[in-house]
């Protein structure tokens, strides 16, 4: 008896074709994705050289060197760019870092002192910074570790030692030269002077990186699945039969479908607010710290979400269907647009193709907002992607909602 | 009213409606009978502007549904197969909902509710939600979303599956006194009983073609069904049955009985008594009505509820 009950479950499971093949397929399709974004599979084929902007007021023979060292690794292209629009760039999170090489350079090489270098970078890309202090430091000292030495010492013998005879002088700095080790923990004791400062000072202070990416993260994300299943709402009119009678009565059937995407923009609008407020209350979240960019953020994400969700409505021809399809696009979505997995932890290869989700845009507008504080007009370009988004979905909605929902009654 | 000429209707390779014509007059309480699958559906929601047709024409009192369907689609009103009402709306918020949609003024909207409860039988239970509605009452809120607009043609599409005896009879007089109104009623069921009592005229489709079109009485003409008794006997003789053809010609014989063709109401006392007078001893006595279901059967070869 609990074989035949065992087949006939194993049966029903594989007739579901969709549903088996979402059993199946969505963990792997995860799996591939989380092992890409964490695990460095394919890295060594993919991964991409660290782009440093960099600024050089210094434009000495031993700056052009440094830079040029540094050009040459590996790991790290460098851009060259002028300081304040280098800034701005990092402060808007498209790049991690700038490097500016400051007057007396040169000078501070030859007497042994601390390097006037400053590095801005976006406390966002963590794991890239981590990369990329460790390679400037190495090519610091490659560069110009030994002059600087030299320097120190021979200032260090002036200061001290006046009138040391030069034979002396240089058989004490080839003694130094040969302890490479020491001459490491010397020199990397004030990382050469390299000042390490985060374009976004305020965020650091509060803290707040993790909350933004979990209150904006989660809160797009469980948006996506709150209104497939309103959009969802759709379908049972279907089956009950009432989107029928919808039809016998003067309505067209585009305001079906405008009403009902309607109701789930206010609905996204509302839920975004409460859990806005809710960080805000319970986190700390400072909310009012741009209150208007913050509204209308939330407005282009609802309307992007919201046209999403009825489009999810439009491809499915049943709230099974739905349920198959909302889960696997909006999982997959969410893993490459950063509502699962902070983005600046992922490849560079996973970050080009994190700008097609919805997630992406909104996190990064919230990340704007929250993080790098930019005003309204440089979050403004994020917000018209959500838009356009939302009418490009909105578009396709109308299409495969005549073909695929209307034409079923 | 309605006038349909020549309406195909196609879905791939089936042909759901072929070639059907057919005029409906003002006040008329139209039947479409057929089996499942015949077309009926299709028909309707042909009729109803939610499904546009291959072929042919369709005028509902002088507008063609394809050039003017919002036109069209306030002079009708839809009864559909399936109850068609939100289950978490109390009966009241059902109706306002449906009546909103025709722009119906709310002051007057709120009358017509008020009327059309009573006219159903529910005004006090208007408040409760529909989930908590019997079949036959949530069948009467269906039927009262669609007449609120006071529609000139009520499409009403197999209105009683599924209600018990007791509803059904309420919808049947619903039906009534709406046509008494003045409203022309398309009524689709494979239910023969129901057109029987409720249709002044009948088309009876299957297949997707109307086979026969009139009213009942016209159906019983064109079909040739006769009504016939059939009786059997303890024992018959050939010449006994002679004798019985020579006064009623269609007698046929089978084994120890006979079938006549025959008005019963006339002509059963003097069968009766010339069987008395031929010492025929009857056993048992049928009779045979001439109903739809056997009008259908010899149009279409299939039982209504094939």
């Amino acid at each position: 008896m609990i074989l035949t009950i065992f087949k006939k479950d194993l049966k029903l499971f594989f007739a579901d074709k969709k549903g088996a093949l979402l059993t199946f397929a969505l963990p792997i399709l995860l799996i591939s994705l989380f092992a890409f974004a964490f695990g460095g599979v394919g890295g060594n084929r993919t991964a991409k050289p660290v782009q440093l902007l960099v600024v050089d007021n210094d434009f000495t023979k031993d700056s052009k060197e440094m830079l040029l060292n540094l050009e040459a690794l590996k790991g790290v292209k460098t851009i060259a760019e002028e300081r304040v629009t280098a800034i701005n760039l990092v402060k808007k999170g498209k790049y991690v870092a700038v490097l500016i090489v400051e007057k007396g350079f040169q000078d501070s090489v030859a007497l042994g002192k601390d390097l006037p270098l400053e590095l801005k970078y976006d406390a966002a890309r963590e794991i890239e910074m981590g990369m990329l202090q460790s390679v400037l430091m190495q090519n610091l000292m490659t560069s110009v570790g030994k002059k600087m030495m030299n320097g120190k010492m021979e200032a260090s013998f002036d200061a001290n030692f006046p009138g040391t005879p030069k034979n002396i002088k240089e058989k004490a700095l080839r003694l130094m030269n040969s302890d490479q080790a020491g001459m490491n923990t010397m020199m990397g004791e004030n990382n050469m002077g390299l000042q390490m400062t985060s374009v976004i000072k305020e965020a650091i202070r509060k803290g707040n990186l993790g909350l933004i990416q979990a209150v904006a993260g989660t809160a797009i994300m469980m948006l996506l699945f709150s209104i497939a299943g309103i959009g969802g709402g759709l379908l049972d009119e279907k089956e009950a039969g009432t989107l029928k009678r919808l039809l016998y009565s003067p309505v067209k059937p585009t305001d079906v479908l405008f009403g009902k995407m309607l109701a789930a923009l206010l609905l996204s609008i509302f839920q975004l607010s409460i859990m806005f407020v809710f960080s805000w209350l319970v986190f700390g979240l400072p909310i009012f710290k741009d209150l208007s960019s913050l509204i209308l953020m939330i407005i282009a994400t609802a309307f992007a979400v919201s046209s999403f969700g009825i489009f999810l409505v439009s491809i499915a021809k049943s709230r099974q269907q739905l349920q198959g399809y909302s889960t696997i696009i909006i999982m997959l979505m969410s893993a490459i647009g950063g509502s699962m997995i902070p983005l600046f932890v992922m490849p560079e290869i996973m970050q080009q193709i994190a700008v097609i989700s919805v997630n992406y845009w909104g996190i990064q507008g919230f990340y704007d907002i929250f993080w790098r504080s930019l005003p309204l007009t440089e979050i403004l370009p994020k917000m018209g992607i959500l838009v356009a988004i939302g009418l490009g979905m909105t578009l396709i909605s109308v299409r495969l909602f005549k073909k695929n929902v209307l034409k079923m009654i | 009213m309605i006038q349909v000429t020549n309406l195909s209707k196609s879905f791939n390779e089936l042909k759901a409606v072929e070639n059907i014509s057919f005029s409906i007059n003002k006040g008329e309480v139209f039947g479409l009978l057929g089996p499942n699958g015949a077309g009926k559906s299709t028909t309707i929601n042909m009729m109803s502007t939610i499904l546009s047709s291959d072929n042919g024409t369709i005028l509902i009192d002088g507008n063609d549904i394809k050039k003017s369907p919002n036109i069209c689609k306030t002079l009708i009103g839809v009864v559909p197969q399936e109850i068609s009402l939100y289950d978490d709306f109390t009966a009241y918020e059902n109706l306002l909902f449906w009546g909103q949609l025709y722009k119906i003024p709310s002051k007057e909207l709120k009358e017509r509710i008020a009327t059309i409860l009573e006219l159903i039988g529910l005004s006090d239970r208007k408040n409760d939600l529909i989930k908590t509605y019997s079949g036959g009452m949530k069948r009467r809120i269906n039927i009262a979303s669609a007449i609120l607009h006071k529609p000139k043609i009520l499409f009403m599409d197999e209105p009683t599956v599924g209600v018990d005896p007791q509803s059904r009879n309420r919808i049947f007089e619903i039906v009534e006194n709406l046509n008494k109104l003045g409203m022309t009623i398309v009524y689709t069921t494979h239910y023969m009983e129901e057109v029987e009592r409720l249709c002044n005229r009948i088309a009876i489709i299957d297949d997707g073609k109307i086979v026969a079109q009139g009213t009942q009485s016209e159906l019983q003409k064109e079909s040739n069904v006769k009504e016939t008794i059939e009786i059997m006997f303890q024992t018959i003789t050939t010449n006994q049955v002679k004798k019985l053809k020579e006064i009623f010609p269609s007698v046929v014989q089978n084994k120890q009985s006979i079938t006549i063709v025959c008005d019963a109401n006339k002509e059963l006392s003097t069968i009766i008594s010339i069987c008395n007078s031929e010492n025929l001893q009857i056993e048992d006595l049928k009779l045979n009505k001439v109903n739809l279901e056997t009008i259908f059967l010899n149009f279409t070869g299939k039982q209504l509820r094939d």
